[in-house]
């Protein structure tokens, strides 16, 4: 095993994924704040593009991928659905436009400004959805850690994320090794012959072991780890950290750009408050 | 060899917090710089807690109450800290799977340096050069999932051999390895030590696996307390293992067993060194005069496996694989990590069901059968037992088969009862599982899966990692419940003794294939099938050709005469 779903435990070999770790979690930091702090379509727009064209340079396996772009579009299109029946006329805040497109009931009315709004917040959310799914399948959890620790947080917090990885794949498989006994003496896991409820008990009958084994794992692991001067000094360099490349130089001045950016923008909207760019384009008309 | 102790025990004495008693008592030992130690004895003797008193784990990891003294390198470890010990002490778990913390091959041999803060630049010759001393240069990029047991602790090894590194220590390095492998890593301690010239402890309780290499000195401990502090020669003359359940190498067994009193001069410790002269005609003729003829029966066959592969994914895990398992038969799975021996077990249970062939129990094509209903003819008894249990009384816990699978109330009774019973935990049946030793956990899985009644047993490595003591106890039960109830046994298993001793025929798998299906004296003097199979000869095979006899005949009178023996000893 090599991978497991979208996770790499390696490095790859295309752009991105060649960047080092530092630079990969500082640029996403960077550019979630960037997504968030503004529905102003000129500056999320790009961002989208980008995002896709990095997705795709990481050529990952769309087998794998799909269900879970499928999965997030449809809670989203679900978000804003339910956002609408909340309030048919959040938009209105935003466009300042009430042009009744569809009217259902007197309360239920697609309006224009609402519909792109709602649009306009739907490729937002797709935005940092693509944004985070590009940072996840090009990071390694021990660039993750060495990224955190650049980032300020203490190492303690990178070797969590990165023991975590480590163990799932061998807890996975006592799972499934539990599973497998309690099968041979008459557990029923089969989906269509119990109820939810019934399955749900019998997952916990296979949990005690599992925990119970897991445990006997800790200690050992911790030990290991003791042993080999876990938590000597305040810092601790990284093996699969790469030193800054070229690129990695060309990203620090493009992450700080846009860190710069942000903070200007945020700040200046702070002091006077502005509306959201959205390309109303029916007002230009 | 220089004079001055790298380690040294004066007086001293160890006590858990959590224990009333300590757990070392009044230990004095002086361990020279350069020389390599195995320290044996059986579970809970104490070795454990002595290696951690090495390596720094106690105190600074498990508090407790030391009086007396540990120096290491000149330095009492109380007034030391785990970090600068272990920069002294290179340690390797017993569990290579625990130690193996880091998300590549380089990365976790990179571990202790990172945890040193040394720049990457410094950290990468060092990683490469420790990996090419154990061999695993080429695989620096690898993750560990698909590593075999042996080379996670080659990285495990490499991990450790930092330059300041003066003392490794090996706990249980065998346990979890194939005999090949065991081999191949007892001989990679003995180049190391040779080649870096630093103290080598061993803590194990296999002898003759770890005697494959010299050693200088053997330390026993029996609760808690040295008991023998010799050189291997003299071990192996007195009786002092065998009184202390260590099992004595085979060779040395087959000797004794002859009447031959092998004497120190001889050279006991390696079966190819040992003297023999003296003893060859006898040995020759005690084991040609073995009575080996049985009485021919005829058995049933409950379980035909015919003509199955079996793919997962890509793989092909099993390649056109057939044999037959009579009633009341004992037979030992034998083959490499990944021969396809766990695949074979999961198709008889019907968790897998075979991409081509048939399975046939009792004459009934078993497709027939849900996983369900196999489960009450084919019990599965994994590896580890806190693995299988999910109770927290023992009569629950053998009940839960049958209270799943709807049994009434009376036949639940009933069936529990007679498992409690076989397996001698009927005055048992309302304690606690959490608090019965190893042995008896293993127990209550087996008694919970006798009471489903099953016509076959599949036993999952039975006795890993437990001292000779456990094994004979779980052995010999096992062998009892054959012999009186008939029932049929498999054992999955890389533990020749155990074929040995315990089994009549073994089944050989390699690469998906079964490469042998005979009795175990004719597998063990087969090279081809035991170099296939990753098995190592054992050392019957390399004193028959010592003696220039037949080493099939000679392992089955072996065999023969050890069974007798054993069997007018109960």
């Amino acid at each position: 095993m090599k991978n497991f779903n979208i996770i790499n435990l390696t490095k790859g070999k295309t752009f991105i994924h060649q960047l080092s770790g530092t630079t990969k979690v500082r640029l996403f930091a960077a550019l979630m704040v960037y997504v968030m702090m503004s529905f102003d379509l000129p500056i999320i727009l790009p961002l989208f593009i980008f995002s896709i064209i990095g997705l795709i340079s990481l050529k990952p396996s769309w087998k794998t991928i799909r269900p879970i772009i499928f999965f997030v579009v449809f809670l989203n299109v679900l978000n804003i659905i339910l956002y609408w029946l909340a309030d048919p006329h959040c938009g209105f805040e935003y466009t300042a436009d009430k042009t009744v497109l569809f009217a259902y009931t007197n309360y239920l009315v697609v309006t224009r400004g609402t519909l792109w709004f709602l649009l306009v917040r739907l490729l937002k959310m797709l935005t940092a959805f693509s944004t985070s799914l590009v940072f996840i399948m090009s990071i390694t959890p021990s660039e993750l850690a060495a990224g955190l620790t650049s980032l300020g947080f203490t190492y303690k917090l990178g070797s969590i994320v990165e023991i975590a990885f480590r163990y799932i794949p061998d807890i996975s498989r006592d799972y499934e090794n539990i599973a497998i006994s309690m099968q041979c003496r008459g557990l029923e896991l089969d989906a269509k012959k119990t109820k939810a409820i019934e399955r749900l008990k019998q997952m916990v009958i296979i949990l005690i072991p599992l925990i119970i084994t897991s445990f006997d794992r800790v200690g050992n692991i911790s030990n290991a780890m003791d042993l080999r001067g876990f938590g000597k000094g305040k810092k601790r360099s990284y093996y699969s950290e790469y030193p800054e490349r070229r690129n990695d130089k060309i990203f620090k001045l493009i992450y700080c750009l846009i860190a710069l950016f942000c903070a200007y923008y945020i700040i200046s909207g702070l002091i006077t408050p502005r509306v959201p760019k959205m390309w109303i384009y029916w007002r230009c008309l | 060899m220089s004079k001055s102790p790298i380690i040294e025990f004066k007086d001293f004495t160890f006590r858990y917090s959590s224990q009333l008693e300590p757990t070392l008592k009044n230990i004095n030992l002086k361990i020279y710089e350069g020389e390599k130690v195995l320290i044996l004895g059986p579970s809970g003797c104490g070795k454990s807690t002595l290696a951690n008193c090495i390596n720094g784990l106690i105190p600074f990891s498990y508090p407790g109450e030391i009086q007396g003294s540990c120096k290491i390198a000149g330095n009492e470890t109380s007034h030391s800290s785990i970090f600068s010990l272990s920069s002294v002490v290179g340690t390797v778990l017993q569990d290579s799977d625990a130690q193996f913390v880091g998300l590549s091959v380089g990365g976790d041999i990179a571990y202790a340096l990172e945890n040193d803060n040394m720049p990457r630049e410094e950290m990468l010759p060092r990683v490469l050069k420790s990996a090419t001393l154990v061999g695993m240069q080429e695989f620096l990029e690898h993750v560990p999932y698909n590593l075999s047991g042996g080379q996670k602790q080659r990285v495990s090894l490499a991990g450790i051999m930092h330059e300041h590194v003066k003392i490794l220590l090996f706990d249980e390095p065998l346990a979890a390895l194939d005999p090949q492998m065991g081999n191949q890593a007892i001989d990679l301690i003995d180049k190391i030590q040779k080649n870096n010239n630093c103290t080598v402890i061993i803590i194990e309780h296999r002898l003759e696996d770890v005697l494959y290499r010299p050693v200088d000195r053997i330390i026993l401990l029996e609760d808690g307390q040295i008991v023998a502090d010799m050189s291997p020669n003299q071990l192996l003359c007195s009786n002092i293992i065998v009184e202390k359940g260590i099992r004595e190498p085979l060779y040395l067994q087959a000797l004794k067993m002859a009447g031959c009193n092998v004497t120190i001069d001889d050279n006991p410790c390696n079966v190819f060194e040992i003297n023999l002269d003296k003893y060859k005609d006898q040995l020759i003729s005690y084991y040609s005069n073995v009575d080996t003829n049985k009485p021919l029966e005829e058995k049933k066959v409950v379980l035909k496996v015919k003509n199955v592969d079996y793919s997962y994914d890509d793989n092909k895990a099993l390649d056109n694989v057939s044999f037959s398992i009579n009633k009341g038969d004992k037979i030992a799975v034998i083959g490499k990590n990944g021969a396809g021996k766990s695949t074979m077990a999961k198709i008889i249970c019907g968790i897998l069901r075979p991409d081509k062939g048939e399975v046939y129990l009792e004459n009934v094509n078993y497709l027939n059968y849900s996983i369900k209903e196999l489960g009450q003819k084919i019990g599965y008894v994994m590896q580890n037992p806190n693995q299988m249990l999910v109770k927290d009384i023992i009569k629950d816990e053998v009940s839960l088969g049958l209270v799943l699978n709807n049994k009434s109330e009376d036949e639940i009774e009933k069936n529990i009862k007679e498992a409690l019973t076989k397996c001698d935990l009927w005055s048992m049946r309302n304690w606690p599982v959490s608090v019965v030793s190893y042995g008896q956990k293993k127990r209550v899985t087996i008694a919970s899966i006798l009471a489903m009644n099953p016509e076959i047993i599949i036993l999952d490595e039975p006795t890993a990692g437990q001292d000779y003591r456990v094994y004979t106890e779980i052995m010999s039960f096992l062998e009892k419940l054959n012999k009186d109830f008939g029932i049929t046994i498999l054992f999955i298993t890389h533990d020749m003794h155990l074929a040995i001793e315990y089994t009549d025929r073994a089944i050989v798998f390699s690469d998906g294939k079964c490469i042998g299906d005979d009795s175990v004296f004719k597998i063990l003097s087969d090279n081809d099938i035991i170099e296939r199979a990753n098995l190592k000869q054992t050392s019957l095979y390399s004193l028959a050709t010592r003696l220039k006899i037949n080493p099939e005949s000679f392992i089955e009178s072996f065999i023969v005469s050890e069974r007798r023996k054993r069997h007018e000893k109960f």
